[in-house]
């Protein structure tokens, strides 16, 4: 197993897809913290405001935009099986391992393994812009008072989870543009319907973007009522249980297909 | 051991009955060509034999064992199927390296075959930026990673210039007959295969039409063989009185069945006729081949 994960992060690491998908992440991460960083303390029609640049209630805001790095890895696990499918470079594999769920658990070990160091890169891009904003706006950085911690590895599991779910996702699919605008729309559109109406709430939580927030377990105010999402550990059983489910079904379906 | 082993293999998708009941054997140390049109069912096979493909009904071995139940599958068979199935962005070195790790071989065993086929000077080059003939050259050296011995290809002359098609059938002869390897290779151009194959297996219409060496297939039928004779009408009678059919083509050639040629030789010095030509007809391996296929 271990040297079908090795083939699979080398399938990954030998195209370019990786680290334009890693850039594009960042960027947007950059985005969003500038947007954080510009708008701290500024009061908007009189509702709550973001809290003031040199507060740690405010880098722990700023901390928690990493989170939106889950749907790169999404796509990337996507990617990692439908381009297979694309390419046909999944005769050479299922020849190689003909025991196809094998390949299919490899790969979710590395779609693991690539939301883990995606995550890394986020953190630490993080702790390059959000410590020097506080610092610098005159406050005092202090990770005793912040649940900083508890954000990181929120991020960390949400996007390995995300990168396991990508995994399961592709195999089902199969097609690759299906499963990047299915990835994209469900992320973007239906995600955010579900969590930001609160009657919807209830079922919000129970789907993959809920469970992802759960994991950061920070409140914020959205104008709309403060959501109420699992606990940390019922997201993450949560996520794991829709990878878990679309790679178990996709191996019992799509996967044990005719490779013709 | 029988190398390879298809037993009553049948497989539809849909309505259409793409493999009907195929039986054949390959052993080791010959180069078996699976022969057919285009749509007669070849491919099927080969990928059912490889555990791609799962059959309705019957069975395809390799050494006695379904593909996806051998441990290593990479080190007994070394397959090629389609040429298209590179990512583009990836090197051929990469490639390689990639069916290595996954296979639990060294390395080194990807620049290695990549040497074997002649692909070492292009093993950085993103295999986007290759030609057909070279993307077969590259599957062909990732069925050399395990070092197996038996090799199911799949139309591999496809897309292979005249050079490129003799250094194949060199090499196929070479893996078969110097190496002692099994080798199964499919193809519809007849005269691409007639030069490096020991045996022969027709299907058409996904069933088998003919099995068994190249040299039955070729004498297939009654043989004629052709003289010319300086005087030739006296010596017609002769050849006939020896049990010979003769059939007078044109002044001085005959069409000689019944007799071998050695004989129709001593017959022409019993009777001091000199012989001009002695010609054992060929049958048209393309003419038997479109004959067995139905094609015409």
């Amino acid at each position: 197993m271990i040297g079908l994960v090795k083939a699979e992060l080398r399938k990954l690491f030998t195209t370019r897809l990786w680290w334009i998908m890693l850039i594009v992440m960042v960027v947007l991460v950059g985005v969003n913290l500038a947007f954080i960083i510009a708008f701290a303390g500024v009061s908007q029609n009189g509702g709550p405001a973001l809290p003031e640049r040199d507060t740690m209630e405010w880098a722990q805001v700023a901390w928690s935009v990493g989170s939106s790095g889950g749907i790169f890895v999404m796509i990337l696990g996507v990617v990692m099986i439908t381009s297979e499918y694309r390419y046909q470079t999944v005769t050479g594999t299922f020849l190689t391992t003909p025991r196809r769920e094998r390949v299919i658990a490899a790969k979710l070990i590395t779609g693991l393994l690539i939301g883990l160091l995606f995550a890394l890169v986020i953190l630490v891009f993080e702790a390059a812009t959000v410590v020097p904003t506080v610092l610098l706006s005159g406050g005092e950085f202090s990770l005793a008072e912040t649940r900083i911690p508890q954000v990181s590895v929120g991020i960390l599991a949400s996007l390995a989870l995300y990168g396991l779910f990508g995994i399961g996702l592709g195999a089902l699919v199969r097609n690759q543009i299906a499963g990047i605008v299915g990835a994209v729309v469900w992320a973007y559109v239906i995600e955010s319907i579900f969590t930001a109406i609160p009657a919807l709430h209830s079922v919000g939580k129970w789907l993959p973007g809920g469970a992802a927030q759960s994991l950061m377990s920070i409140d914020i105010d959205t104008g709309l009522g403060r959501p109420e999402w699992l606990p940390a550990w019922g997201g993450a059983l949560v996520l794991v249980a829709y990878g878990l489910l679309f790679a178990v079904v996709a191996s019992a379906t799509t996967v044990r297909r005719d490779i013709t | 051991m029988t190398a390879i082993e298809i037993r009553d293999l049948a497989k539809s998708f849909g309505s259409v009955k793409a493999v009907d009941g195929v039986s054949f054997t390959v052993e080791a140390g010959s180069v078996t060509g699976y022969l057919g049109p285009n749509g007669a069912g070849k491919t099927t096979t080969l990928r059912s034999l490889l555990g791609l493909v799962t059959p309705d009904s019957g069975e395809a071995l390799v050494d006695g064992r379904r593909y996806v139940t051998l441990p290593q599958p990479v080190s007994e068979v070394g397959a090629v199927l389609e040429a298209t199935s590179f990512h583009p962005g990836r090197t051929a070195l990469d490639h390689l390296r990639i069916l290595c790790v996954a296979a639990g071989l060294p390395d080194q065993r990807a620049g290695e075959s990549l040497e074997m086929v002649g692909l070492a000077d292009v093993a950085g080059k993103r295999v986007g930026g290759f030609s057909l003939g070279m993307r077969q050259r590259l599957a062909l050296s990732s069925a050399l990673l395990g070092r197996p011995k038996i090799f199911i290809l799949d139309e591999p002359a496809n897309g292979l210039d005249p050079a490129g098609i003799e250094w194949l059938r060199g090499f196929l002869r070479h893996l078969a007959h110097d190496q002692g390897a099994a080798v199964l290779v499919s193809s519809h151009v007849l005269a691409e295969v007639e030069q490096t194959v020991d045996n022969v297996v027709i299907i058409a219409k996904g069933r088998l039409v003919r099995q068994g060496t190249l040299k039955e297939l070729i004498t297939n039928g009654d043989t004629a063989i052709r003289v010319r004779a300086s005087n030739a009408a006296d010596l017609a009678p002769a050849l006939e009185a020896a049990g010979a059919a003769v059939e007078r083509v044109e002044d001085g050639l005959l069409r000689v069945r019944g007799i071998d040629a050695e004989a129709v030789g001593q017959i022409a010095l019993d009777r001091r006729v000199v012989l001009t030509e002695v010609t054992q007809e060929r049958s048209d391996l393309q003419k038997v081949f479109l004959e067995l296929t139905g094609e015409r």
